[in-house]
């Protein structure tokens, strides 16, 4: 790593300003819960804070069985006055735009510094220092963290704008902004940490985050659910993660993320390290699988749609998952040391896309449409992780986050103007009264199924095209991609055309769907835009120089570096030019027909859906349930470790515990109790213990002899 | 003299008659003198005799006759009853394990203690001659000699305030030791 | 002289376990108060089977604490008996009897 040139102390302040606006937001809440008079005292009260003790009384449903009940009343308190809580907005989304601008300044220095200058840094703290083993946390800006950086800062930057009209009226409106900035602060901390552990730091953080925003409508029991499944899960895939990052400082003596991948190559030549290499990124690929949501610790992400839109845009589509395809693109020398490894990545990676992406062709809610569907396309960015394109994830991981916030973003507009409705089948000919989401959806829509010329279409034929330059039984991977890749065009324009076109199926007597105010729709076009240039980052190596093609990868090279020339060294695989038409025609032939197929079979209404569903029940039945995954892991489980827990706390708590606790104040009482039956007024008993004691006395001086 | 000295100390505390009870501590004393007098305590002997035998049981029989103890009617010689109180078992434990240290240790003692000179005898007069203990007392223990009188002379008062009646005089006034 | 004063320690011995029987069984204030008497004497005896020990011991020179400590327990007896009998009278006015049994004042 070369030392930076320069100071470049004012780099901490790109996670520190989105950490302060936390501080200041839970400030205003608790202003705000203090003008409710919740921390007066009265009689008989609750004085439980919150959220204005809207209780909705919804209780225990039983969630754990049906993890896709169709919730569609997003209710939640709408008309509780913010007061000082209003400051809340500004405050975090400044908090967004100072980050943002910063992470400019950061990138533009490190561009201008050329090929020489692989990244700034600047050093927070000495964490750990024994001398053989030492932690320094530092923030660093290298190539890879400044597209992740400013992809987060800026997604995240107009997520917060958005997220001021939508939450409106909430009564945990600062609370709210509080969690989300300190979501941000803790992904900057994950990206911009120079340490393993500091990643993991983030990596928690962002965890604990989730949990807080999935149930921060807990007064209707599911969320708080929901928020613990996907906390749960996470955890499983933290301990792997654990596990692996202990084995690579077993290895390499260091959790220092770029001495490790610079280590990496030499070390290969000693003994057993290759298999000690592939455990530990097997290890750290199983913390990414909870992270990202991949087979099999994917099923918390659909529950997460619990939580408020905003937070599944930022965290469930822009960021957080996207954490661990920054962890494996970080570390890619480990992983690409072994082909093993990358070979089990990508079959992972497809095949969660297929089962998520079936999944999601028969779902009536329209965030749970979208939830799969991102599921899916993690999956196909861990596809291009085990085919070793590494910059492809990267862009598709970019592209995605512009599309996919766009489609949540504006699913959240769609939902706040239809007062809260999610089942698409009450929904219909929504483009006549909003239009401006209905334009910015569309844009979206276009985006995911890959329509040619948008961000989509470039990011994803680049993952295709280099999975099937890689040959052999990558060739199969590459079919099941290109299988997802038409089920993703059918559901995405399945999904355009239930809610924006077709008969209304919802009684305009009671009420009549409303467009969004600016603050919400503002950002949707941004992000619209986006969408469709953003493929300017990597355009396929076929076209003509101009365009700059594979900007990206030249970017990112000099931290692929380490795993491309691992790769490189077992064979190189390149696509001659003709292929690349080939594919580059083939997906756009395949996007435009399954869109046009989806646009049509359901554009005349919830009729198709119905017969499909009459037609073969099974069939849709084991579909909606992601494949009976959240059945199965109900029953194989979360059922026994219930009952397990259930042993414990009632034998070796009830009996043991407590009657030892019991059993001691028991013992203290009939001692107790004995000892006053000897305060008799018996004179010659008294006389009788005071003859035993001295003969017991003059027994031990005797025996003293 | 030491088997009438255990007897006499049996009786003592079996008898049931509380004046026969006295009688037999009376004879005891009687016996512990003989003993003393044997062992070579001529003056020790007349002491025990006099103050023991004279005042102390006196007194005793006095108090006795006064709060008329003595019953009437014939009764068991031995008072059997006291075996069946609660503790006696315990009681006699108790008494016999104190018996059994004291013996055990002075058997020990013999062998703790300077070997004794065969041809050592005895002093003339005793070993507690007037002149002997006279020299002891009013050098090395005037002062515990000086605080006992003062004692005698408190516990006199005392004795009369004690045995006071808060109401009009009735039989029984102090006692002289 | 010829008994030796083993012996007499032994005597002194059986003699205080009997007043500490009689000390734990009787019913009578009056005879336990003579129990205590019996004990004191025992210790008495034992102390001057000590002394004559010593005497024995040291070649004829007399040894004078034994007696000179006897004496003082005999006043010091005394002096209890005196007190501890009023104390009986006393007792006995206030509650008739000198039934150890039915003294339990103390009682909790």
């Amino acid at each position: 790593m070369q030392s930076p040139q320069g100071d470049y102390g004012w780099l901490w302040w790109i996670p520190a300003l989105p950490l302060l606006g936390s501080a200041v937001c839970a400030l205003l809440h608790f202003l705000t819960l203090r003008s409710r008079g919740v921390f007066a005292p009265k009689a008989g009260g609750h004085g439980h804070g919150g959220h204005g003790g809207h209780d909705h009384g919804h209780g225990k449903h039983g969630h754990d069985d049906h993890a896709h009940d169709d919730h569609a009343h997003d209710d939640h308190e709408h008309s509780v006055p913010a007061g000082i809580g209003a400051l809340a907005h500004p405050i975090a989304a400044l908090a967004m735009l100072g980050a943002f601008i910063l992470s400019i300044l950061a990138v533009k220095d490190l561009a201008a510094g050329g090929e020489q200058l692989t990244s700034i840094e600047s050093s927070v703290w000495h964490w750990i220092d024994t001398g053989a083993f030492n932690i320094d946390i530092s923030i660093v800006i290298d190539r890879l963290s400044a597209v992740m950086v400013l992809v987060v800062t800026g997604v995240g930057f107009l997520i917060h704008v958005y997220a001021g009209g939508y939450m409106k009226g909430d009564a945990g409106f600062a609370k709210f902004f509080c969690y989300l900035n300190l979501f941000v602060f803790s992904m900057l901390m994950l990206i911009l940490s120079s340490s393993l552990l500091g990643l993991f730091v983030g990596w928690e953080g962002v965890g604990l985050c989730s949990y807080l925003l999935i149930g921060f409508w807990y007064e209707k029991g599911w969320p708080a659910e929901a928020g613990q499944k996907a906390f749960v899960m996470n955890r499983i895939g933290d301990a792997s993660f654990l596990i692996g990052s202990f084995l690579l400082v077993h290895l390499f003596g260091t959790l220092d993320l770029s001495d490790i991948a610079a280590a990496v190559q030499g070390k290969l030549g000693e003994d057993g390290v290759s298999f000690q290499l592939l455990l530990a990124g097997l290890l750290l690929f199983g913390g990414a699988c909870g992270k990202s949501a991949q087979l099999p610790l994917f099923t918390w992400l659909p529950d997460a749609m619990a939580g408020p839109t905003p937070v599944s845009a930022l965290i469930h589509a822009a960021t957080m998952v996207t954490a661990g395809i920054y962890l494996v693109v970080r570390l890619n020398p480990v992983f690409a040391a072994s082909p093993e490894l990358m070979l089990v990545i990508g079959i992972v990676g497809v095949l969660t896309a297929f089962v998520a992406g079936s999944t999601a062709l028969v779902q009536r809610d329209i965030k749970k449409v979208l939830a799969y569907s991102t599921v899916s396309q993690l999956g196909y960015m861990f596809l291009a992780l085990g085919s070793g394109a590494f910059a492809s994830a990267i862009f598709h991981l970019a592209t995605h986050a512009f599309f996919k916030a766009l489609l949540f973003l504006g699913a959240g507009s769609v939902i706040h103007g239809m007062h809260h409705e999610q089942d698409m089948h009450r929904m219909g000919n929504l483009r006549k009264y909003m239009p401006q989401t209905f334009l910015t959806f569309l844009v979206g829509s276009a985006a995911l199924s890959g329509l040619p010329l948008l961000s989509g279409f470039f990011s994803k034929d680049e993952i295709l095209a280099h999975t099937f330059a890689n040959g052999g039984v990558y060739y199969v991977l590459w079919g099941i991609g290109l299988l997802t890749a038409m089920m993703t065009a059918f559901y995405t324009w399945r999904m355009v055309a239930l809610t924006f076109f077709g008969p209304e199926r919802f009684d305009t007597k009671k009420f009549q769907p409303h467009e969004s105010p600016a603050v919400m729709t503002i950002p949707l076009i941004i992000l619209a835009v986006l969408s469709v240039i953003g493929g300017a980052l990597s355009f396929p190596p076929v076209f003509p120089a101009i365009f700059h093609p594979e900007f990206l990868h030249h970017w990112l090279h000099p931290v692929l570096q380490p795993g491309e020339e691992l790769i490189a060294a077992r064979g190189a695989h390149a696509l001659s030019h003709t292929t690349e038409w080939a594919l580059l025609g083939l997906g756009s032939v395949v996007a435009l027909a399954l869109a046009h197929a989806g646009f049509r079979k359901h554009m005349a209404g919830i009729a198709a859906d119905e017969a499909t569903a009459a037609r073969s029940p099974v069939r849709t039945a084991f579909l909606s349930m992601a494949w009976g995954l959240d059945a199965a892991y109900q029953k194989l489980i979360v059922g026994p470790v219930r009952l397990v827990a259930l042993m414990i706390s009632a034998v070796i708590d009830g009996t043991f515990i407590d009657g030892f606790v019991n059993g001691a104040g028991e013992v203290a009482l009939s001692f107790g109790s004995r000892m006053r039956a000897m305060t008799s007024g018996n004179i010659a008993a008294y006389g009788l213990w005071m003859g035993a004691i001295t003969a017991l006395i003059a027994l031990i001086f005797v025996w003293q002899r | 003299m030491a088997g009438l000295a255990v007897a006499a100390a049996l009786c003592v505390v079996l008898a049931r008659n509380p004046i026969a009870s006295i009688l037999a501590l009376l004879a005891s004393f009687f016996a512990l003198a003989t003993i003393y007098l044997l062992a070579g305590f001529q003056m020790l002997a007349a002491a025990q005799i006099l103050v023991y035998a004279g005042a102390i049981m006196v007194l005793f029989l006095f108090v006795i006759m006064l709060l008329n103890l003595a019953d009437e009617k014939p009764m068991a010689r031995v008072d059997t009853a006291m075996f069946l109180r609660r503790n006696a078992v315990t009681g006699m434990l108790v008494a016999g394990a104190l018996v059994g240290i004291g013996a055990f240790a002075a058997l020990q003692a013999s062998g703790a203690l300077p070997a004794i000179d065969p041809n050592a005898k005895l002093p003339e007069g005793g070993i507690d001659s007037i002149q002997n203990l006279g020299e002891a007392m009013f050098s090395r223990w005037l002062l515990p000699f000086e605080v006992i009188s003062v004692l005698l002379l408190a516990t006199a008062v005392a004795v009369v305030v004690l045995a006071k009646r808060n109401r009009g005089p009735q039989a029984g006034g102090g006692k002289g030791s | 002289m010829s008994v030796p004063s083993e012996h007499l320690l032994v005597l002194a011995a059986i003699l205080f376990g009997i007043g500490v029987a009689g000390f734990f069984l009787r019913r009578n204030v009056i005879i336990v108060l003579m129990c205590i008497e019996l004990m004191l004497n025992a210790a008495n005896l034992s102390f001057l089977a000590a002394s004559r020990m010593h005497t024995l011991a040291n070649g004829g020179q007399p040894d004078t604490q034994g007696p000179i400590f006897a004496i003082f327990i005999i006043v010091v007896a005394a002096i209890e008996a005196a007190v501890g009998l009023a104390l009986v009278i006393a007792l006995y006015r206030n509650k008739q009897t000198v039934s150890l049994d039915e003294v339990a004042d103390l009682k909790n």
